[in-house]
């Protein structure tokens, strides 16, 4: 009896999912489309790359398995795996730890100075990390000048510390997130109800008590999900490890797809196996922090009730808190930007000492200004940011626009502009890398390959900023229009093109300022004539032109910084979140 | 809607299609004027490079040393041809230029490295060329089928730091290196074709297999540096006390740092292992003419004077190295050189990247040296 009734039904569910499927937006499946070109040819490249032995020309042989079965028997990717454990949990807690100190002494208590924190944030979003991580070596080398220090605290007649291993990566990397983590963390503790704090001062708890048991205790979830966030991160970075742990003999996996690329012939393969298990290690741990993101929610801390965030009286200990700031402070932003200038200053670095400062010159200044390739490198990075940033804003302007609007199947562009997230940059360059080596366009090695690579790459983070944008107007300005009897294109382009333009100009801003900044998507990719900063940078320091390579970086970093102070105050203007 | 959208998609990539076939290069007479022979040859060359206008270098020469003045030289001789050059390890080469052909979109028109020329050969990658100036080369520094001549000569020492290890208590022969007092002090080079490869393969045709296994062994138990970087920047890290020693580096280096006042020193040990540098050009090159008059340039006697003048060590027969280096040239200080030609350095490739891999390769990371003896002791 029921039989003909469930096929009835059937045959209507599958009518209606039809009709749904045909009265899916044009508009809606053009974009969809140009999104499904972008990615897919990636990853399937990706995945038949890891599936077919390499030749020694670069293309594929015949199928095979044996890439994944030599990495999952092989020690040392187990140990790889292991050393990448280790440095993306000690990166996430140094860089927890600071950020946590920071929050809480700006946000919490009344020490002064505490605008000056901002400073690190817009400095840090400016220069690039290769450079960042360069800085550090020169701090840290067996010349610098915190190796000094110790030899002259403790008398030893040798170095003490090693910067070119494990610690020193997780050292460097945890001090580059700090800023990240002082972020997210100080509007935590903005928001933290002082009620709390405020009784158990009052029940005789003094300032350290009440911090570790009250204010942490209410961080918590923010600082569980902050943790997850910093390991996936660091867990995928690619400059420390490269410029860090290589000289060391400490690999991580990405160093390790770096390498497979880098030997004679291309082990593309090998380096596609790594991608893959790279890219579903990533994955399962993006899934575990979006569920977990999505419980620090109950946690909230900010409730109907009279909320009114006060900051605690430290009385005499505010010269500590105030020192311990600015000991952050140099240590973030200014001993790094320190050395850089002092080495782009002298003739050759072994060291800081009295003696060199005879020797300052504009020499370095000067050969970097005559240079061609730096005009080249600068003017390539410049377009690839600039270029990247246009077509991603507007692009998930109308992605974002179209699915807050709920725009029938427009949920597909929503999930297909944000899955590039889940691909770590260097495998992402991997998974380019095959595509213009196997297209027979003659991409390879130009700037327009970088800058498709990088487009795809922060799509993501575009859509984040447009959907903050769009979520903002109301529908009625829009509805207004089309009874006006205007088109929906008209409708987008003179009504909600205006309105999401500061958003999107913060937007453009920001993928500029990730882009630019990126090593491991030009590293593959870039030839000779599509040289970017960065990578110039990377190559000067593996050339061991150190002096030129910090003046090149000053330069930059100044420009770049500018750059950054104009998208926070726009940032700032508009109510977008900086990150 | 559909269907529109189908004839738009299938223009675009027909678009896509034309402008791929439109790049492709009338190459048809570039292989004729790298093997033309005619008296009019320079003149053919250089009305050919006029209408080129630009010439790509692809090199491993050390870019402040000697490409830059190399190249320099030859945009002052030749004003109209725009000179652009990239600086990379032999290796990096081979992967870019191997890259760029797979993605026909070569951008090099002249190779030049060490442990170069064989994997451009077995990729089938360059082609034959002929210059007149091949002739001021010794015949065993020249490719018999015309695809490399020789660009350099390179012997290689070990570099130490004279502050930490004073001249005369330096390591002299490669069984001082086994000496415990050098534990963790010794770097070398790795990524590189003329690093720890051909340190290994040296010291297997210097002392046979079962000899040199044995040796390697106990090196491996020094716990070797890996350093991946530039032989230049080798040197550097040795100057700036980050490595008191470093095997295996290009003995002129030392030198250079030297007359700058540099505390550094280096010593060379028997046999000295030598190579030298090639010249190609890749197949399917864009600027024939202009890379010949390159390579012309290379091999004349102003090209190989400004090697000279950069502290390098000139091919051509009759042009000496500068005095300094008199004591690191084998034939001139006495000293037994083991030459290893490109061929050879080839052929030893994969048996020493092997042994490499087995007692080098992850020399300081703890936790497989921990597996392997866990597993000693199950068996």
């Amino acid at each position: 009896m029921t039989t003909p009734n469930r096929s009835v039904n059937n045959g209507l569910a599958l009518g209606t999912r039809l009709k749904n499927l045909f009265s899916i937006s044009p508009i809606v499946v053009v974009l969809a489309s140009i999104l499904l070109v972008l990615i897919m040819p990636a990853v399937i490249f990706l995945f038949q790359s890891s599936l077919h032995e390499t030749q020694f020309d670069g293309s594929f042989g015949a199928f095979t398995f044996q890439y994944y079965v030599d990495l999952l028997t092989s020690d040392q990717f187990l140990t790889n795996l292991i050393n990448a454990t280790i440095y993306a949990v000690g990166s996430a807690a140094v860089a927890i730890s600071i950020g946590v100190l920071l929050a809480w002494i700006v946000e919490r208590t009344n020490t002064p100075g505490g605008g000056w924190v901002l400073i690190i944030s817009i400095i840090s979003l400016g220069i690039p990390s290769v450079l960042y991580t360069i800085s550090f070596l020169m701090l840290l080398g067996k010349v610098g000048p915190a190796n000094e220090i110790l030899m002259w605290i403790t008398g030893a007649d040798a170095p003490l510390l090693d910067v070119y291993s494990l610690w020193g990566m997780i050292i460097i990397e945890g001090i580059e997130f700090a800023p990240l983590s002082y972020l997210l963390l100080s509007s935590v503790f903005r928001s933290n109800d002082a009620s709390f704090e405020e009784a158990s001062m009052m029940s005789g708890a003094g300032i350290l008590q009440t911090f570790r048991n009250i204010t942490l205790r209410l961080a918590q979830p923010a600082i569980l999900a902050l943790l997850i966030l910093i390991f996936i991160r660091a867990f995928e970075s690619f400059e420390t490890p490269a410029l860090v742990g290589l000289p060391g003999n400490v690999s991580v996996i990405t160093t390790d797809i770096y390498e497979s690329i880098d030997e004679v012939p291309a082990n593309y393969g090998q380096a596609g196996a790594f991608s893959v298990v790279l890219l579903f290690i990533v994955g399962g741990l993006l899934v575990w922090y979006n569920r977990l993101s999505r419980n620090a929610e109950r946690f909230q801390t900010i409730t109907g009730k009279g909320f009114r965030p006060r900051v605690m009286d430290l009385g005499k200990w505010r010269w500590l808190t105030t020192a311990i700031l600015a000991f952050l402070f140099m240590i973030i932003i200014g001993f790094p930007i320190g050395i850089v200038l002092w080495v782009s200053m002298v003739p050759y670095y072994d060291g800081v000492s009295l003696e060199a400062l005879k020797l300052f010159t504009f020499d370095n200044y000067r050969t970097v200004f005559n240079s061609r390739s730096f005009h080249d490198s600068i003017g390539n990075t410049v377009i690839m940011g600039a270029a990247a940033a246009s077509i991603v804003a507007p692009f998930t302007a109308l992605c974002a626009w179209l699915t807050v609007r709920r725009y029938k199947g427009a949920w597909i562009l929503d999930q297909l502009a944000t899955s590039p997230l889940i691909f770590p940059a260097i495998v992402m360059g991997v998974a380019f890398l095959q595509v213009f080596l196997n297209l027979p366009f003659g991409l390879y090695g130009t700037l327009l390959s970088i800058i498709l690579a990088s487009m795809v790459r922060y799509l993501p983070y575009g859509m984040r900023y447009s959907y903050a944008g769009i979520l903002q107007i109301h529908t009625e300005l829009e509805e207004a229009s089309s009874m006006s009897g205007a088109r929906q294109t008209t409708t987008f382009l003179r009504i909600v093109m205006p309105l999401v333009a500061p958003a999107m100009v913060t937007c453009w801003l920001f993928v500029f300022l990730v882009s630019v900044k990126a090593v491991s998507i030009p590293i593959l990719l870039a030839g000779p004539k599509s040289q970017v900063v960065a990578i110039t940078l990377f190559d000067m320091w593996e050339n061991g032109i150190t002096n030129e390579l910090a003046a090149m970086g000053a330069t930059w970093t100044g420009f770049m910084t500018i750059i950054s102070l104009i998208f926070y105050m726009l940032a700032k203007r508009y109510g977008l979140s900086v990150r | 809607m559909k269907r529109t959208l189908i004839a738009k998609t299938g223009l675009f990539v027909g678009g896509l299609a034309l402008l791929a076939a439109a790049s492709i290069p009338a190459t048809v007479s570039a292989q004729s004027i790298l093997t033309y022979k005619g008296k009019d040859r320079e003149a053919k060359l250089i009305a050919g490079a006029k209408k080129e206008g630009a010439l790509t270098i692809y090199s491993a020469l050390t870019v402040n040393q000697a490409l830059r003045p190399l190249a320099d030289g030859f945009q002052k001789k030749y004003p109209f041809i725009k000179v652009d050059f990239w600086r990379g390890s032999s290796r990096k080469i081979a992967q870019k230029v191997l890259a760029e052909r797979r993605a026909d979109s070569l951008v090099a028109d002249v190779l030049e490295g060490s442990g170069l020329s064989q994997i451009m050969i077995k990729a089938k990658s360059v082609v034959p060329f002929s210059t007149p100036y091949a002739n001021n080369i010794a015949k065993q520094y020249r490719d018999e089928n015309n695809l490399w001549v020789a660009s350099r000569f390179s012997y290689f020492g070990t570099a130490y730091n004279q502050k930490v290890i004073p001249a005369g208590t330096q390591p002299k022969t490669y069984a001082d290196l086994l000496n415990p007092k050098w534990k963790g002090k010794i770097a070398w080079r790795i990524g590189s074709e003329t690093g720890a490869l051909l340190f290994i393969s040296n010291v297997r045709m210097a002392m046979g297999e079962k000899a040199a296994t044995a040796y390697f062994a106990k090196l491996s138990e020094q716990g070797l540096i890996n350093f991946k970087g530039s032989a230049r920047t080798l040197v550097n890290r040795v100057v700036e006390g980050e490595y008191p020693l470093a095997i295996q580096i290009f003995a002129h280096h030392p030198v250079i740092s030297a007359k700058k006042g540099a505390k550094i020193g280096v010593q060379m040990m028997q046999p000295v292992p030598s190579v030298n540098g090639t010249i190609m050009v890749p197949k399917g090159v864009k600027n024939a003419h202009a890379a010949m008059l390159f390579i012309d340039y290379y091999l004349s006697k102003a090209g190989q004077n400004v090697l000279k003048k950069a502290r390098y060590f000139p091919v051509v027969t009759g042009i000496n190295p500068r005095k300094e280096l008199t004591s690191i040239t084998p034939r001139l200080a006495n000293l037994k050189e083991n030459y290893v030609k490109p061929e050879t350095l080839f052929k030893l490739r994969k048996t020493s990247q092997n042994i490499f891999k087995k007692y080098f390769k992850h020399g300081k990371t703890v936790v497989v040296k921990r597996k392997k003896k866990k597993k000693k002791t199950k068996q």
